[in-house]
């Protein structure tokens, strides 16, 4: 295959890593036009790190976080560092958390003393712990008012089974209500220590020196971690099923598939070509057959979601109730065409134009390129930010049907219509 | 930002060019700004302007709809078209060596859209389809009617996707009509990236020499609001109450709209706002709240929005209409109002992160009319104002605000019980 154009980009700059004694690695990216550094701190935290009855406990410590420290009070981090300019965020996932601040570079050593202390040395006070329970069950009902969030919910519990990625990431609403600040600072204990964590910065660094910063912070008097069990490899159940849905107004074609998981970089590669060039833009063949010519669905889209015991792509089409079964059977078609025959070089142009600009341009973003490296960093990986782009190249329409459009044969997914009731 | 790196040409016709040079990552937007969004969809045909929006790149010039398709996904590149309120925006993003290909199409689409009937019935089949899903969201439901209080049956009074039964009785002819009056009112192209120094050529290329007779939009008063306080309840079997509470304001760049930017930073931006930390961080209320002021030709909207379970209907809606009533009878302090000014100035840097980022917000304010400079302006007049200004501000423009509930029965029926006892619905006039 030919080389492809692609922007005349000079190259990507390469990540500098550093490892404090106790074990915490920390990575920084030199963005130098950036107009704010982000500060982005990473845990293997997410809620499958849950026991059976700290469901929702991964998530709800991310709240309390922001409840204040050893040094700092309820409010006052957010407080300081928008005064200083900046925001903060923070997010839960299946796998790991992660809490980042995006800030005027001069105020960067500030942030980060701030950051580490709230999030190394929580308070977890018992009357903001009630507080704040509330607000995570207002977060449930929110979600539970969506009902295509009730849908996806509803898809991943019975195609991943017990796996914890089949689980809700707010929590079961009694588990919620049993939680103990003890019990969160025992999780807290367990998971956020030495080996476990790690710091991502990006931006405009010159002057910072972070380094000599980090040796006397809360990070470098992190632990290393207990033997914990590992988090089982998923192992998706194919299957169908079909429910109704009070409120929902068209009908839900949900799939989902299991691919391997985050660890081979190389395949989530291959699983972002082969989404694409399945459901992103009209000339895709799920958009071009199911939307554009036979005019079945709304919308139809595929998603990889990248984790680490297992990727999940996940289908979603919209339709009318009535016409659920002949979108199913057309999802079914384009996918055997496609394990039949190859996809055309032209199509996988396409989509490999499609992933590597769509990758160009998330690294215009501070915040989007620390959490990228800073979620590799965590999990062991150690690539820089130009070894994507080389694996895109390395996947040919043959290496593709035979290594990951095989694993999208319909027989193999989970498949739920919902319908409204 | 330097000012070499930053060029305005005319293109033949009249359309102002804006050109702002980033070398570096090899990307390049554009972004093509016509007044006359859904504000100006003609009587009787809601939902026009953005139905002939999403048709302008099923087809233009030469190239049928799947060969558009096919020249902009080959080159990994996105092309969107969109309506909103006051205008109609195309927007495209690439790389900078895709440009020759690609710069060409933004004036083909208004110049030489197809518009060919089976494409228009798909777009408009999918835009009904659209309306419907979003009854879904309860969060919607308070949205489309409290867009109904505040605006009547004014231009923005409706959702850009239009209203079911006119959207569904708009066909090519007038579409055909609305096409040929882009530019009329006003049209702006800012480029910002990496730029090709053919890149003004390649725009022009498609026409063959033909102009396009547009003009730089000018200052010019947008829609008006309503103002009156009135309830407005949906009801919606839901776990959650969603209550939306708001008023129509002033446009961008009106005396007190600087004063109303600095209240929406001091209330919904970031964890440390007024209505997070008063509802969300004190009374464990909601989960979502904050703020919506977008900015706009005619009278904004300025929303407070939360949603909390339906047993706290009534503490909710007291908290809500007490925090509102607050603006009203008390300046902010000199401490939040320096917060305030912080997180305005943080949100400008964050929002020049990409190139995309920079040529929308300058596309926006040179279509409302406004200098290309008036985000560094705000920046300057935004450090001048004191916290007495934004009490006159908010008197002279949040008095009258309106109420929209979406929820259970019952939750209605506490959160109404308060809005009547309370002041702000006009009981203690009587």
């Amino acid at each position: 295959l030919p080389a492809l154009p692609g922007p005349s980009t000079p190259p990507l700059p390469d990540p500098r890593r550093h490892q404090l004694e106790n074990g915490v690695s920390l990575v920084q990216i030199e963005l130098p036009e950036a107009p704010v550094v982000c500060l982005d701190l990473w845990c293997r935290a997410g809620s499958a790190c849950e026991r059976e009855a700290e469901s929702g406990l991964a998530h709800f410590l991310e709240h309390m976080v922001f409840k204040g420290s050893e040094l700092l009070d309820a409010g006052e981090f957010d407080l300081k560092v928008e005064a200083l300019g900046g925001n903060s965020n923070a997010a839960t996932g299946f796998d790991d958390v992660h809490y980042h601040v995006l800030i005027p570079p001069q105020a960067a050593p500030e942030a980060l003393d701030l950051l580490l202390d709230l999030v190394l040395q929580p308070r977890l006070d018992g009357g903001d712990f009630a507080m704040e329970r509330q607000v995570v069950l207002e977060e449930l009902a929110q979600s539970e008012d969506q009902p295509e969030e009730v849908a996806f919910q509803e898809l991943l519990r019975q195609a991943c089974g017990s796996h914890a990625y089949g689980l809700p990431i707010l929590g079961r609403r009694e588990a919620l209500e049993a939680h103990t600040p003890e019990a969160m600072a025992a999780f807290h204990r367990r998971h956020y220590r030495a080996d476990r964590c790690c710091l991502s910065v990006a931006g405009p660094l010159a002057g910072l020196e972070l380094e000599t910063r980090l040796n006397q912070s809360p990070l470098a008097a992190l632990k290393p971690s207990e033997p914990l069990a590992a988090v089982p490899e998923l192992q998706l159940k194919p299957g169908r099923d079909r429910i109704e849905l009070a409120r929902l107004e068209a009908a839900r074609l949900l799939m989902a598939w299991q691919l391997p998981g985050a660890a081979d970089q190389d395949s989530v590669m291959g699983g972002d070509l082969l989404t694409t060039l399945l459901a992103e833009g009209r000339r895709s063949r799920l958009v071009e057959q199911l939307r554009e010519r036979l005019r079945l669905v709304e919308s139809i889209d595929l998603d990889l979601n990248v984790l680490e015991s297992g990727c999940l792509v996940l289908l979603e089409a919209v339709c009318d109730p009535e016409q659920l079964p002949a979108v199913e059977q057309q999802v079914r078609q384009v996918l055997l065409e496609l394990i039949e025959q190859a996809p055309k070089p032209a199509e996988l142009d396409r989509a490999k134009r499609l992933v590597g600009n769509g990758y160009r341009f998330s690294l215009e973003v501070a915040g989007s390129v620390a959490a990228m490296v800073g979620n590799s960093q965590l999990w062991g990986r150690r690539h820089n930010l130009q070894r994507p782009l080389e694996w895109l190249e390395g996947w040919s329409s043959e290496r593709l049907s035979r290594e990951v459009i095989p694993l999208l044969h319909p027989d193999r997914a989970f498949c739920l219509q919902a319908v409204p009731a | 930002m330097r000012e070499s790196a930053v060029q305005q040409r005319v293109l033949p016709g009249g359309c102002p060019l804006w050109l702002i040079d980033r070398p570096g990552a090899g990307i390049l937007s554009a972004k093509l700004w016509m007044r006359g969004g859904s504000s100006g969809d003609p009587s009787g045909q809601r939902g026009a302007a953005q139905l002939l929006a999403g048709v302008l790149s099923r087809g233009c010039g030469e190239l049928s709809g799947d060969a558009l398709a096919d020249l902009v996904e080959g080159c990994g590149a996105g092309l969107r078209c969109e309506a909103a309120e006051d205008g109609t925006l195309i927007s495209l993003k690439c790389a900078s060596s895709d440009a020759e290909a690609l710069l060409p199409l933004l004036l083909l689409m208004v110049r030489r859209p197809w518009l060919v009937d089976d494409q228009i019935d798909l777009e408009r089949q999918l835009n009904l389809q659209t309306l419907q899903r979003q009854k879904e969201d309860p969060f919607q439901l308070a949205h489309d009617r409290l867009r109904v209080l505040l605006y009547g049956d004014g231009p923005y009074g409706h959702d850009a996707l239009g209203v079911e039964a006119e959207l569904k009785a708009i066909g090519k002819p007038e579409l055909e009509q609305l096409a040929r009056s882009y530019g009329h009112s006003g049209a702006v192209l800012v480029l910002a990236g990496e730029l090709p120094a053919e890149a003004e050529r390649w725009l022009l290329s498609g026409l063959g020499g033909e102009a396009w007779p547009c003009s730089a939009p000018e200052r010019q008063a947008g829609p008006t609001g309503l103002l009156q306080p009135k309830l407005a309840c949906s009801n919606d079997d839901t776990e959650q109450l969603v209550l939306m509470l708001g008023a129509s304001t002033t446009p961008l760049g009106a005396p007190h709209a600087m004063a109303l930017r600095l209240l929406h930073c001091h209330l919904g931006v970031g964890m440390s706002s007024r209505l997070f930390v008063a509802l969300r961080e004190e009374h464990g209320l909601a989960y979502d709240v904050g703020v919506h002021y977008p900015a706009r030709l005619g009278d904004a909207p300025f929303v407070f929005h939360l949603s909390t379970s339906s047993d706290r209907a009534a503490e909710a809606t007291r908290e809500l209409l007490s925090e509102w009533q607050r603006l009203l009878d008390q300046a902010i302090s000199a401490a939040d109002l320096e917060l305030a000014l912080a997180k305005f100035r943080g949100q400008e840097a964050l929002g020049r992160q990409t190139s995309s980022q920079i040529a929308d917000r300058h596309a926006l304010v040179l279509g409302h009319g406004l200098p290309f400079d008036f985000a560094d302006q705000s920046l300057r007049d935004a450090a001048e104002l004191a916290p007495e200004q934004l009490l006159t501000a908010a008197r002279e423009l949040l008095t009258q605000p309106s109420l929209s509930l979406c929820g259970p029965s019952a939750a209605l029926k506490q959160a109404e019980a308060v809005w009547n006892a309370h002041s702000l619905s006009g009981a203690a006039m009587g």
